[in-house]
């Protein structure tokens, strides 16, 4: 008999937990694709790794972006291969419950169950991110008081108020850190003339990125191609330039979150000024962000123990506990 | 010996009637209150705890990793 599953299907990686078992995958959401047969020549980490140096008969995509599923063939293949990689095979068809973004419209959902259900799940059920992400956090969603998470992942970001079990308010933008990626390798075009992939453009902002000064910042050489000459081309990168250049995608993210501040109730609004705003999703972890946050809002912001985990175990207690919970499914509700 | 094949036909059918039957509907009140109980810190205690254990491991061999 299959294992349960909750999966949390994000533009950046995806996350599998095996209901009694834990979580069992984490892989960058990549599919290596042979561009002539169309035959998958690598999944996750190893696709990954190839993004940006494949040759020409080698694509390397990432079929989700901003959320939402951009090809859904090729979707349906690659959590084909990885419910394969967990154990799921054709005799054995587990009930799987999926994260996906608050904003996700219904054409989107579909799309999201159908590949679900044709990659050999017995049942896909949806759960929006902010939710599982909340339960995932370990805060307190079953109390009459006000709980806010902001979920910032790679293609969305959505700001949740929940209290009682259930979402109060919501504010989503399909902004996450792969346009704050793309902003760095715009900045970089436009400023410096040379190109750099994406993959260069996200250890940039890991290394020097942030949304706000910190102590013990350092330049960074990136090296990348002219787009005058075509040949190899060394910059030098300050942490000031970098931050001019996020600033737009950061403001967007900073300002969705003051939009679900003011829808909040006053009496659950009271609570975020004592408990405060908590932080998930690998977008948080950029330098500084918590702290502007913090500012814009004069909210105290904190960052949950684990950010990246925090959405595929609030689904994994969802897939836990699937009976009693089935009303905060997606479908549920209506 | 027909009398025997009817009384059992009869039990056969009343334990089919009983496993089949229309569940109790729920209370909107239980149903909510399951609903919170499942939230609770306590029963979210296991999955977390699950999920700290895994990640233990993970973050002490990259921290001998960066010591090293």
């Amino acid at each position: 008999m299959a294992r349960d599953l909750a999966i949390d299907l994000g533009t950046a990686n995806t996350l599998v937990y095996m209901k009694g078992k834990g979580i069992v995958l984490n892989e960058p959401s990549v599919i290596a694709l042979n561009r002539q047969t169309g035959e998958v020549l690598a999944t996750g980490r190893e696709a990954w790794q190839m993004i940006g140096r494949t040759p020409g008969y080698i694509v390397a995509v990432r079929p989700l972006r901003g959320g939402a599923i951009t090809d859904f063939e090729i979707t349906e293949r690659m959590i084909r291969l990885l419910l394969q990689r967990v154990g799921v095979s054709r005799f054995t068809r587990p009930k799987v419950v999926i994260c996906v973004p608050s904003a996700i419209t219904e054409v989107e959902r579909r799309a999201v169950t159908d590949a679900a259900r044709r990659a050999g799940a017995a049942d896909a059920q949806l759960i929006e991110q902010p939710m599982a992400a909340a339960i995932g956090a370990d805060l307190p969603i079953d109390e009459p008081v006000g709980n806010m998470v902001i979920d910032i992942g790679g293609g969305t970001s959505e700001t949740a108020v929940i209290s009682l079990g259930g979402i109060v308010a919501l504010e989503a933008v399909r902004v996450g850190s792969f346009d704050i990626d793309a902003a760095i390798q715009a900045y970089v075009r436009r400023e410096h003339g040379i190109a750099i992939g994406e993959r260069t453009a996200e250890e940039v902002k890991v290394a020097i990125g942030s949304a706000e000064a910190t102590e013990d910042e350092s330049q960074a050489e990136v090296r990348g191609r002219d787009l005058m000459t075509g040949l190899p081309k060394t910059v030098i990168l300050t942490p000031e330039e970098i931050r001019f250049a996020i600033d737009d995608v950061v403001s967007s993210i900073t300002s969705s979150v003051v939009r679900c501040l003011s829808k909040a109730p006053p009496e659950l609004a009271q609570d975020f000024l004592v408990r405060g705003m908590f932080l998930v999703g690998g977008g948080g972890l950029l330098r500084g962000l918590a702290q502007r946050i913090q500012r814009e809002t004069q909210v105290p912001v904190k960052m949950s123990n684990m950010p990246l985990e925090a959405v595929v175990m609030g689904a994994g207690h969802c897939i836990e506990h699937y009976d009693a919970l089935k009303r905060m499914f997606m479908g549920a509700r209506r | 010996m027909i009398w025997w094949i009817v009384g059992a036909v009869v039990v056969v059918a009343i334990a089919l009637a009983f496993f089949f039957r229309r569940p109790r509907s729920d209370t909107g009140l239980e149903s909510f209150r399951r609903h919170i109980d499942a939230l609770s810190p306590e029963a979210r205690r296991e999955v977390i705890d699950r999920v700290n254990r895994q990640s233990r491991p993970r973050n002490s061999r990259s921290d001998e990793r960066d010591d090293s």
